[in-house]
């Protein structure tokens, strides 16, 4: 309860942009997504319907806001996390079986992307194993160093937040990956390469931040090269039944909380990615939901938090971190309640002749 | 910034048809060693875009380069060397990378490219 007061109090007028989103089904050709004005609640806006479109302009700056925002968060926050958690800025992949111990967590980590790469069939023999390799939502690099060693492959990282790019940079050029991995300040949604340039398009944990999920994946998609794989691992909202316009108003109010914290925009569910990518024409698509094999996550980030070095950690951090902290047993809260949903979806994209 | 980087990098503001190659304004530009990988280099070959390249290193004050390449060159160890000096040792630290089309200036700072586009250019 007192995390839930503090997040909630005070913090009204802060900004934050909403979704985008189009999807398309056999019943349901594929309409825009409504907008709505920067500070209303969202309501999963892929099922909303008639309702006036708001002008572009303020979407485009909730977006910028939102950008803004995200920057800021991993600039303060990325050196904290690195201290305690190592260059893996994403969740571990458990066997819900198992016990877990602290240290299995950064091989657990390494065993989400092994996990994640065995999911999309990505082929390991020489000819076929990729060669270009972008990590969109790049963290500090810590996917981009392990694909671009794993595979002998180029890399190119992404992220938002120059501190984090910096950091990555460092660390790339410290282990001896001079040339191979390389980092960019750019926007997810505005990828800035040529299209078709990489065989594997790599969203580890960043599509959450994305405020238009058709942007996002469409931007995924033209990088990727023809008979390139495409994987995203990110955060979800549970599927809507047939029935559902949109999730429960608690449901929602949870998720409203957890986004202002960790600047998110509106979530989407994992269905909804995988229409989009059929929509446009992707092959093999595929998804999970690996709720149960992240469990022991966030109660492990949490345990850190509350060490001493946590604490002293946090104190000397930033509010945005802080807030950040104060809201991670609402992800649990959230797991708990079947409405997130940690998710993976992979596909192909065709070879055109 | 290595020269590999700005290989791969396009301007995609909204309008422009050919944003590739950008050009390069160096404010500065340092020389790093880095151990010569042959079989990287020849995976990376066939797709670097050569004429890019060679214009990207000479604005960075390298010269050696042919302006002419066939795969069969891989085979000699001089060019490997001019290669893979151009293409990795050079770094722009601090500059721009400029758009073809509309002369918009993306800035490098520390040798971080930021990409980012302002909300009229989306």
């Amino acid at each position: 309860m007192w995390v839930e007061g503090i997040s909630s109090s005070g913090w009204r007028s802060h900004v934050y942009a909403m979704g985008h989103l189009a999807t398309s089904s056999p019943t349901n050709p594929i309409r825009p997504a409504l907008t709505m004005p920067i500070g209303e609640n969202a309501t999963n806006s892929l099922r909303s319907r008639g309702r006036p479109r708001r002008n572009t302009m303020s979407v485009r700056a909730a977006s910028d806001t939102l950008r803004k925002g995200i920057a800021e968060f991993y600039d303060e926050s990325s050196g904290i996390w690195e201290d305690i958690w190592g260059d893996h800025m994403h969740h571990g992949f458990y066997d819900p079986a198992s016990d877990v111990s602290i240290s299995d967590h950064r091989a657990a980590q390494i065993r989400m992307i092994d996990q994640s790469l065995a999911f999309a069939s990505l082929p390991d023999e020489s000819k076929q194993k990729p060669k270009s390799i972008v990590d969109v939502g790049c963290g500090i690099g810590g996917s981009s160093r392990y694909l671009a060693r794993k595979f002998g492959a180029k890399c190119q990282g992404i992220t938002l937040s120059p501190v984090q790019a910096q950091r990555a940079q460092q660390l790339a050029d410290a282990q001896g990956l001079n040339g191979q991995v390389s980092f960019e300040v750019a926007d997810a949604l505005n990828q800035p390469f040529p299209d078709a340039q990489f065989d594997l398009v790599w969203s580890m944990e960043s599509g959450e931040h994305m405020p238009e999920k058709k942007k996002f994946v469409n931007e995924l998609v033209r990088v990727a090269a023809p008979g390139g794989t495409i994987i995203i691992v990110t955060w979800c909202h549970r599927d809507l039944s047939p029935s559902e316009e949109s999730l429960r108003p608690e449901e929602k109010d949870l998720l409203d909380r957890i986004c202002r914290a960790f600047y998110l925009p509106e979530w989407c569910s994992t269905a909804d990615y995988v229409s989009l990518l059929r929509s446009i024409s992707m092959e093999d698509v595929k998804s999970a939901d690996w709720s149960d094999h992240v469990a022991p996550f966030w109660p492990a980030v949490i345990k850190s938090a509350l060490t001493w070095k946590g604490i002293t950690s946090l104190l000397t951090s930033g509010w945005k971190t802080i807030w950040g902290a104060l809201v991670m047993p609402l992800m649990i809260q959230g797991y708990n309640k079947g409405l997130i949903k940690f998710a993976i979806i992979t596909c192909r994209k065709p070879n055109r002749p | 910034m290595r020269l590999l980087t700005h290989n791969m990098l396009s301007s995609n503001i909204k309008g422009v048809t050919s944003g590739f190659p950008l050009r390069i304004e160096v404010e500065k530009m340092v020389e790093k060693e880095v151990e010569l990988n042959a079989d990287f280099l020849r995976n990376m070959f066939a797709k670097v875009e050569w004429k890019a390249l060679v214009e990207a290193s000479k604005t960075l004050g390298y010269t050696e380069l042919p302006d002419n390449v066939e795969p069969s060159m891989l085979d000699s160890d001089e060019f490997l060397n001019r290669f893979h000096h151009a293409l990795l040792e050079l770094h722009l630290e601090e500059g721009a990378l400029v758009c073809p089309e509309t002369g918009r200036k993306f800035p490098v700072n520390k040798g971080i490219p930021n990409m980012l586009l302002h909300e009229d250019e989306v």
